[in-house]
């Protein structure tokens, strides 16, 4: 028992993942904004164009978004760390990060408004229309509105998923809380600090797993 | 006659099988035009043809004099003069029924937000749900709420109101709340042109019945002559099945 708690290993490494965890929120937080951003960004595009000229944007919205579903985090992340830099790109690996993960959450993001957004009857489209509301006001006021109640919970379990893969940048040497963690468990040879950092993990998101579920008994799906 | 809107050989196809053919139709100041006819008879489309919510495939529509522009800023201004009323109410389900009726003369006919809201609470008067502004569509019974929608139209202070069988989704004793509703438009000169299977309403409100059958008018006059004295077979048997 004493092995995995050793006190000692963990005062040493406390300092350490304390840091780590100011890197992983930012992370966290900031990949959040940009993927939920641009997922509706690409979501409102998509439901916006119309005629001929413009209709392959959305089929390139939609491939976009089934490639990053299909793409692993990991595999994104690290091409954009160790292959980019021969194409002339040089990320940081915090960068990277972050561009990977707002990438891949980009993607479901944009899935889940666009199934909102599709799930909101026609009627209230053809109602606010038939007012003389512009698409892009009625898209605004009347269709965005419900969708995005549908899209809550959907959402904040990718957001949650999304903030749970900022540990994946432990790779690209970002110092994290599973990076911090495992450099002091390889200098102290102890499983104690990444005993740590799991605990570090949970505090941290058990309560938006919990917030996520209050907000799916608040919106629930129809 | 001075027409606020009429059709000229309007027609439309849905994947080539014709909804609507030829149809001619003129709707006049404060006139009350009834549509009857069997279910898919083509009376839906006929009246989304009119704002251009269905593009119709042949024909024009005439409106105040002018053809009904294809799109833009010049449609919604059209679109904004002509309310629509349908059958399954749309109200927008996250909005009150002041805010209903105000979203429109807010962010189509760029009122400010106060005159906005009283044009909305004066339609809503004058369809007797001044005490219930503040209700969310889902507090308010069906016939209630088919009433914000006809408020939501009046708002803008239309032209014409387009009536897509209004009262067909209520429960029969909701249905007498909506007609007294159109009645007294009809006696404020409100135009309208409405589909409807409650022919006693036709016979009784309106000015002009027109029988659609197959996407055609087989007949079109006032309502003792349509109703009573019907000279094709098509309008014998629909009348002598209600």
């Amino acid at each position: 028992m004493r092995i995995f708690f050793d006190p000692e290993v963990l005062a040493a490494a406390w300092p350490g993942i304390r840091s780590g965890i100011g890197v992983t929120l930012g992370l966290a937080l900031s990949s959040i904004a940009a993927g939920v951003a641009l997922g509706l960004l690409l979501a409102t595009v998509r439901a916006l164009i119309r005629g001929a000229p413009l209709r392959p944007v959305g089929g390139l919205i939609a491939a976009y978004a089934d490639v990053f579903r299909a793409l692993p985090p990991l595999v994104l992340l690290v091409v954009l760390y160790f292959a980019a830099p021969f194409a002339g790109i040089e990320l940081s690996g915090f960068m990277a990060a972050f561009v990977a993960l707002g990438l891949v959450l980009g993607a479901s993001a944009e899935e889940i408004f666009w199934a909102g957004i599709t799930s909101v009857n026609r009627g209230q489209w053809e109602a606010a229309l038939s007012t003389g509301l512009s698409r892009g006001t009625a898209f605004r006021q009347v269709v965005l509105p419900q969708a995005l109640r549908l899209t809550i919970p959907p959402l904040t379990n990718r957001a949650i998923a999304t903030g749970k893969n900022t540990a994946l940048a432990s790779v690209v040497a970002v110092p994290e809380v599973l990076n911090q963690a495992a450099s002091i468990q390889a200098q102290t040879a102890s499983p104690a600090p990444l005993l740590l950092a799991a605990g570090v993990y949970v505090v941290l998101f058990l309560p938006l797993v919990r917030a996520g579920r209050w907000l799916e008994t608040r919106f629930p799906a129809r | 006659m001075n027409a606020v809107l009429e059709l000229r050989g309007v027609g439309k196809a849905f994947a080539g099988v014709p909804a609507l053919r030829d149809i001619h139709l003129a709707v006049g100041a404060s006139e009350l035009v009834a549509l009857i006819g069997p279910s898919g008879s083509g009376k839906s489309t006929m009246l989304r043809c009119c704002n251009r919510l269905t593009e119709p495939d042949a024909g024009d529509v005439i409106f105040e004099g002018n053809p009904v522009p294809a799109g833009g800023a010049e449609l919604a201004s059209v679109r904004r003069r002509m309310g629509m009323v349908f059958q399954a109410f749309n109200l927008y389900p996250h909005l009150n029924a002041l805010q209903n009726a105000a979203l429109a003369p807010r962010r189509a006919a760029g009122l400010t937000q106060q005159q906005a809201e009283t044009a909305a609470r004066e339609a809503l008067e004058r369809v007797g749900l001044g005490d219930r502004t503040g209700a969310m569509p889902d507090e308010l019974s069906g016939g209630q709420q088919q009433r914000v929608a006809i408020a939501r139209a009046l708002a803008l202070k239309p032209r014409i109101l387009l009536l897509d069988e209004p009262t067909s989704a209520l429960d029969p004793e909701l249905v007498g709340s909506v007609l007294r509703v159109i009645r007294s438009l009809k006696e404020d000169g409100v135009a309208m042109l409405i589909a409807t299977h409650e022919i006693g309403f036709a016979r009784e409100a309106a000015d002009r019945i027109a029988f659609l059958a197959d996407g055609e008018i087989l007949e079109c006059g006032a309502p003792e002559e349509v109703l009573d004295r019907p000279r094709t077979e098509r309008l014998q048997n629909f009348l002598s099945r209600l």
